[in-house]
């Protein structure tokens, strides 16, 4: 009896598998930066949809609310510029008439497209996007699941910094929008508690050299270094700061430290980086953080961008979590978006506004190897250690 | 009188006048995306014409025309919903030439590699002191929401490329254009001959500045974000210089035929091989400035850019 039970469930599940892959598929449309300025970030993004992609269709497809349907990705290189990013959102939704939209990467990216989501009433989750000009964004068609917002970002790293007994500063920031608004709220931040920020210069975001900011630098004799890079320059930094010698106990980079080539390309030379992250497979409140990261490795045989994957498949699971609830119709999922809870890797999330509610900012620490939550103390899943 | 005859004579000009116009149709007819298209196509033919009003007249070859495209962006973002659309954007228009009549002094001084050299730097230097101003004041972008739709902006557009184009063709006509066309064969001739050269090329620049600034507002306004390193992006003033040289800038009809040469080219091509169009691009100028460095204007329409020149 218990194998014919056992054949009729293979048997059903063989028919789901089947209907789904009979049924239309879900056109779910981006645009990804592989060519130019953020080719090297996008990936990170680019292999949590492929990944959230591939899982949907292996269980049978996309719970359309109550209907399996695979999923098909649409998507067109923007070359890193925003202005591109826009017209082929325009694209995929007026003439390749797509079901769904997964985000770009990168803030000018997103908030770019946000104009043309909002212009066509088109739901989209953001998620490597983070700016306070988020807040100036209609509720409505597009969510941001992020809390590394330059607001709480400048508070809680000077927070982290005083606990972690840094006393003075030196600050190198890139001059694209996410680095200066970090600066701008970190510098008073920093002073407010007590930290002197005995350097802070920008640089441009085609830097190649950084030799000459980095003797300043060490010329400074500060016990904290914060460099608010992006991907490119944060590895530019890591490699240059050992030549310079630069030997702070506290060493924060931005953006990039997360991306699993950077620990794969300086090691133990790495270890003790402070970034900006709000996700880890080590926090066991999260129950599908470490599934996540397991079926990551196995399919791509490294480890995901803690910061830029974690989002990206974030937003993957808001999306299909509305859509099972809502179907495709927009004013029905952008109700289910703008009302629910949804169970993530990184946690439950839920909307107030544009904004994710629930996730703290947070910072991960580069520890033999592994990245670790450090900050806030509620979600740490090790503690500090000074480099 | 005598040049709005000429204009009204050229029949090829009247019919790239009229396909202008035409695009106004284009949302009605092939949907939003197409209407983007048509926007971007009015865009650098408005560009192209005014550049060609300054560089393609006088030979100063100007590498740095984003710089005007990107103040008046600028004035329109940040002027947003303080100043009504219809001052912002020929603000716009009106600050760019302030400013190009300002540097146009130093800038005119010098000919040849340096001004070339000249103009980049300092579309590179306004760029870094409009973002070292925001960022002081705390704004490292701007959202633009609540801006016209694509298709007004697509009207406006179309109007603004219609206007370089005449402005362009009633200069080249005009004893005005004349002088700039002595100045772009031989300088010091065309001075001891009793060209105002100085007074000429000082005008001629700022009218080329102004069409870009207002250019630069509608496209703010298109994008819904303004961004500085995106308004002020080089690559803009490559893309202007690439058209000119492929569409021919002896020339009215030269500008329209490389922006939409290039649009053409970029549409068939950055959906499925965008590397592939970048090499295109590419070997495309250098067959034209090797094999035909008039352009397709001159290959299309030999005597007529010919007797232009």
């Amino acid at each position: 009896m218990k194998k014919i039970v056992s054949l009729f469930t293979l048997l059903v599940s063989a028919f789901g598998v089947f209907a789904a892959q009979a049924a239309d598929p879900v056109r779910i449309g981006y645009s990804i930066a592989n060519t130019g300025l953020f080719a090297q970030a996008a990936p990170s993004q680019v292999t949590a949809y492929e990944l959230w992609a591939k899982q949907v269709n292996d269980a049978g497809g996309l719970d359309v609310a109550g209907e399996r349907r695979p999923v098909e990705l649409v998507w067109y290189d923007d070359e890193s510029d925003p202005a591109k990013s826009a017209q082929i959102y325009e694209k995929l939704i007026s003439d390749d008439n797509v079901d769904l939209l997964l985000a770009p990467w990168g803030t000018p990216h997103h908030l770019n497209v946000a104009g043309v989501v909002e212009r066509h009433g088109f739901p989209m989750i953001g998620n490597t996007a983070a700016s306070v000009a988020v807040r100036e964004v209609q509720p409505g068609n597009i969510w941001f699941p992020t809390s590394a917002i330059p607001d709480r970002i400048g508070v809680e790293l000077a927070a982290m910094a005083a606990k972690a007994g840094v006393t003075s500063v030196a600050i190198i920031a890139n001059v694209l929008p996410f680095s200066q608004e970090n600066l701008q709220f970190l510098v008073p931040a920093l002073e407010s508690v007590g930290i002197e920020v005995a350097l802070n210069e920008s640089y441009p975001p085609d830097i190649s050299d950084m030799t000459g900011l980095l003797t300043q630098i060490k010329a400074a004799n500060v016990d904290g270094v914060i460099a608010l890079s992006y991907p490119a320059d944060s590895f530019l930094y890591m490699g240059q700061s050992q030549e310079i010698g630069i030997d702070a106990p506290f060493q924060f980079l931005l953006v990039g430290p997360t991306i699993s080539a950077f620990s794969q390309a300086f090691g133990e030379l790495a270890d003790g980086v402070v970034t900006l992250g709000h996700w880890s497979p080590h926090q066991a409140n999260w129950s599908r953080a470490k599934p996540f990261f397991d079926a990551y490795v196995e399919a791509y045989d490294m480890k995901p961008d803690y910061l830029d994957t974690a989002l990206a498949y974030m937003s993957c699971e808001i999306l299909q979590q509305a859509v099972a609830k809502a179907g495709l119709d927009h004013d029905k999922l952008r109700s289910a978006i703008s009302s629910s809870t949804f169970d993530t890797i990184n946690g439950d999330v839920k909307f107030d506004g544009v904004e994710n509610s629930i996730t703290p900012t947070a910072f991960l620490q580069l520890q033999g190897g592994d990245m670790h939550l450090v900050w806030p103390e509620n979600i740490a899943t090790a503690a500090y250690k000074a480099r | 009188m005598t040049a709005l005859n000429g204009i009204l004579k050229d029949r090829v000009l009247l019919i790239f006048l009229t396909s202008l116009v035409l695009t106004v149709f284009v949302p009605d007819l092939f949907g939003s995306y197409w209407a983007i298209v048509a926007l971007n196509l009015m865009m650098w033919v408005s560009l192209t014409q005014s550049w060609t009003l300054f560089s393609g007249m006088t030979g100063y070859i100007s590498l740095g025309h984003v710089v005007f495209y990107g103040i008046g962006a600028y004035v329109v973002a940040s002027t947003f919903k303080v100043l009504p659309l219809w001052v912002s954007i020929p603000l716009g228009g009106v600050v760019a030439g302030v400013l190009a009549l300002l540097v146009a002094i130093p800038v005119l001084r010098v000919r040849g590699p340096y001004f070339v050299i000249l103009t980049f730097g300092l579309a590179e230097l306004v760029k870094y002191i409009v973002l070292n101003v925001e960022t002081s004041i705390g704004k490292s972008s701007r959202l633009l929401f609540g801006a016209p739709t694509i298709e007004t902006l697509l009207y406006i557009m179309i109007g603004l490329a219609v206007i370089a184009t005449l402005m362009t063709k009633l200069v080249s006509q005009s004893r005005f254009g004349r002088g700039l066309s002595a100045i772009r064969d031989d300088e010091i001739t065309a001075e001891t001959v009793g060209v105002p050269v100085v007074k000429y090329k000082i005008t001629a620049f700022t009218l080329s500045a102004v069409i870009p600034g207002m250019v630069g507002g509608v496209i703010a306004l298109k994008s819904t974000y303004f961004e500085v390193l995106q308004v002020f992006n080089p690559v803009i003033s490559f893309t202007v210089v690439t058209m000119a040289i492929i569409g021919g800038s002896g020339d009215v009809r030269g500008p329209f035929m490389g922006a939409a040469f290039l649009l053409l080219l970029s549409e068939l091509f950055w959906a499925t091989i965008p590397q592939i169009y970048m090499i295109l691009v590419g070997l495309f100028l250098i067959v034209f400035v090797v094999f035909a460095p008039n352009g397709i204007a001159a290959i299309l329409w030999p005597a007529r850019s010919r007797d232009s020149q």
